[in-house]
């Protein structure tokens, strides 16, 4: 009977502690900066995102952003919100061993037009942090690449590129658009580009042969 | 020296038929010049040692899927007598959507022509067909060559096959391949690998091959090397040296050298970038003041080995440049001017996505050059970066 009890109480013990500690959480004192009428409703996303076991920091840093640029506490409140469902969307296809560095480029990419798919294929093809494959993506989408092309780029190079590579050849993409090409073109060129090493007119120069 | 009118003709028409059928866009090119000077101690086979001072332009145009290169090299040996060397080649690169996933076709053509001492002149003409497996890492190839190659004499016909392979591991390349030749009654093999490597300012090629069933063309082993010393952003140290063999097609002659030689640089000649547009107008929910509102600053994000990241704003008109991003909780910062419009701040910014946005003399929030630009959700616009 007693073993039957322990078991039982076991799980409810572990909720009130860890509802305890939620609870006893103090308020941010960074979010003091916003005004009394938004603050307990940014608190209480704080809050439910903590419990969630989401990364909060990203939610203060969205509530900050807005109150530096004076918006109204609707926006705030609305912003907040938002981000705290698409780190949440981010968790569900990035796993729950992602980072909170992972899940913010996550959901910057869910933001952007990615598809929890494509974030869940990312994980699967790279071992190693996926945080700057999931940003050059968000980029990519941000600079105007439609996001399939720029999910078919970074899953093509996730496997093996390292992250210098990676914005490497972001940099890449960058400077074609600037430089006039179309945001899906430059991606595919680049992409490619970045993995033909050898073509048939490098062999023809040999600097300092006389 | 220069290639027969007809020649001339034939490549210039092929340029041009290539450039449309893969759809090369000469908006997004971008142009580098080089100039090398050095001096050499070579010793041409058959020849005795000799001493020269060469002087090398080169200039490269080039866009995703295109480059094209044409370099000369004036050579003057301590006989007094002269060598002149000219080369123009281009590689084309089919679009991603032409072939299926991972295989790229490319067109190669080359041109050029030597004269030496007013008496030994050459000149050739070749296209080169690829087809290059890629994968993630690693490639291969196959191809063919054809062409003509004429030694102050009617031209003779050029017929090369050749398979490659490849592999790039950090910041080096290893690429191996294997070539069978035939220039009019000439004949040989060639089968030889490469590597390059980059590592900060140094740069280093070597090569190592060897010549086989030749008839006409000589037998050996060859190795050659170079390394590349930079030494700002326009100029360059260059050291190189080895044995080649005789090159059939092109017309040079086996020998063994040692250079050393300085490159210069021209600045990145390319149309203005477009990239930043004029400033949204000011919104109610994004500004708390007045200022230099149509001042477009532009920042670059510099991680230095001790894991902070120096910040440098480039605002050449501006009184005073503030930043403020999820690394300062949104606190503005004031930049300290550094030097000649530059403003900077080093922050300890921790790896990932981050938001930012700069402010002009007491103006409005913007998102700075050199970030991508997205709306922000308070009815303004934030820059994104991403810190390594």
């Amino acid at each position: 009977m007693r073993p039957t009890c322990t078991r039982a109480a076991l799980p409810l013990l572990v909720a009130m502690v860890v509802a305890g500690r939620a609870t006893a959480q103090q308020p941010d004192s960074r979010l003091e900066r916003l005004d009394a009428a938004t603050r307990p409703t940014v608190v209480a996303l704080v809050d439910s995102a903590r419990t969630a076991m989401l990364p909060t920091e990203p939610l203060v840093q969205r509530a900050l952003e807005g109150a530096t640029k004076r918006a109204s506490g609707d926006a705030i409140v609305a912003a907040v919100r938002r981000l705290a469902a698409d780190l949440g969307h981010a968790r569900d296809a990035l796993g729950s061993t992602a980072s909170p560095a992972e899940l913010t480029a996550g959901a910057a990419a869910l933001r952007a037009g990615a598809s929890q798919a494509t974030l869940a294929q990312l994980r699967h093809a790279r071992r190693e942090p996926l945080t700057v494959p999931l940003a050059v993506l968000a980029d990519l989408v941000a600079s105007g690449v439609p996001v399939d092309s720029a999910a078919a780029a970074v899953l093509g190079l996730a496997a093996r590129a390292r992250d210098a590579d990676l914005v490497e050849f972001r940099r890449a993409v960058e400077r074609d658009i600037a430089l006039g090409a179309p945001p899906a073109a430059a991606t595919a060129a680049a992409a490619t580009a970045a993995e033909v090493w050898v073509n048939a007119g490098a062999r023809q120069q040999r600097p300092g042969r006389p | 020296m220069r290639p027969a009118p007809a020649a001339r003709h034939v490549w210039t028409a092929s340029l041009a038929a290539a450039t449309s059928v893969f759809g090369v866009r000469t908006s997004a090119a971008q142009t580098t010049a080089t100039v090398d000077i050095g001096v050499s101690t070579v010793r041409y086979d058959g020849f005795l040692p000799s001493a020269a001072g060469s002087l090398t332009p080169a200039l490269t145009w080039e866009r995703p899927g295109a480059v094209v290169t044409a370099r000369g090299t004036y050579l003057r040996f301590e006989s007094g007598r002269r060598s002149l060397q000219g080369l123009m080649a281009a590689s084309l690169f089919t679009p991603p959507s032409l072939l299926p996933h991972r295989w790229r076709g490319e067109l190669s053509l080359s041109t050029g022509g030597s004269n030496y001492a007013d008496f030994a002149s050459f000149w050739h003409a070749t296209g080169e067909a690829r087809l290059h497996y890629v994968g993630a890492g690693r490639g291969a190839w196959i191809g063919g060559t054809g062409g003509r190659t004429s030694y102050g004499s009617a031209p003779r016909p050029v017929a090369v096959a050749g398979v490659g392979v490849w592999a790039r591991r950090a910041q080096v390349t290893l690429a191996a391949s294997a070539t069978r030749s035939f220039v009019g009654d000439t004949a040989y093999s060639d089968v030889g690998a490469t590597i390059h490597a980059s590592r900060g300012r140094f740069e280093v090629d070597g090569s190592l091959a060897a010549r086989l069933s030749s008839h006409g063309a000589g037998h050996g082993v060859y190795g050659e090397a170079s390394t590349t010393f930079t030494l700002g952003e326009r100029t360059a140290l260059l050291i190189s040296g080895g044995r080649y063999p005789t090159d059939p097609v092109s017309g040079s002659v086996a020998g063994r050298y040692l250079s050393a030689g300085l490159r210069l640089r021209t600045p990145l000649l390319r149309p203005r970038p477009i990239r930043d547009p004029p400033l949204p107008s000011r919104s109610p929910a994004n500004g708390d003041g007045g200022g230099s509102a149509d001042v477009t600053a532009r920042l670059e994000v510099k991680p230095a080995p001790d894991g902070t990241v120096r910040l440098v704003v480039y605002a050449p008109a501006a009184a005073t440049v503030e930043l403020a991003g999820d690394f300062t909780d949104w606190q503005p910062v004031a930049l300290q001017p550094t030097s000649e419009g530059a403003w900077e701040s080093v922050q300890h910014i921790p790896v990932g996505v981050h938001r930012v946005n700069v402010r002009i003399d007491g103006g409005r929030w913007t998102a700075p050059a050199g970030t991508t630009r997205t709306t922000d959700e308070f009815g303004g616009e934030v820059g994104i970066v991403a810190v390594p």
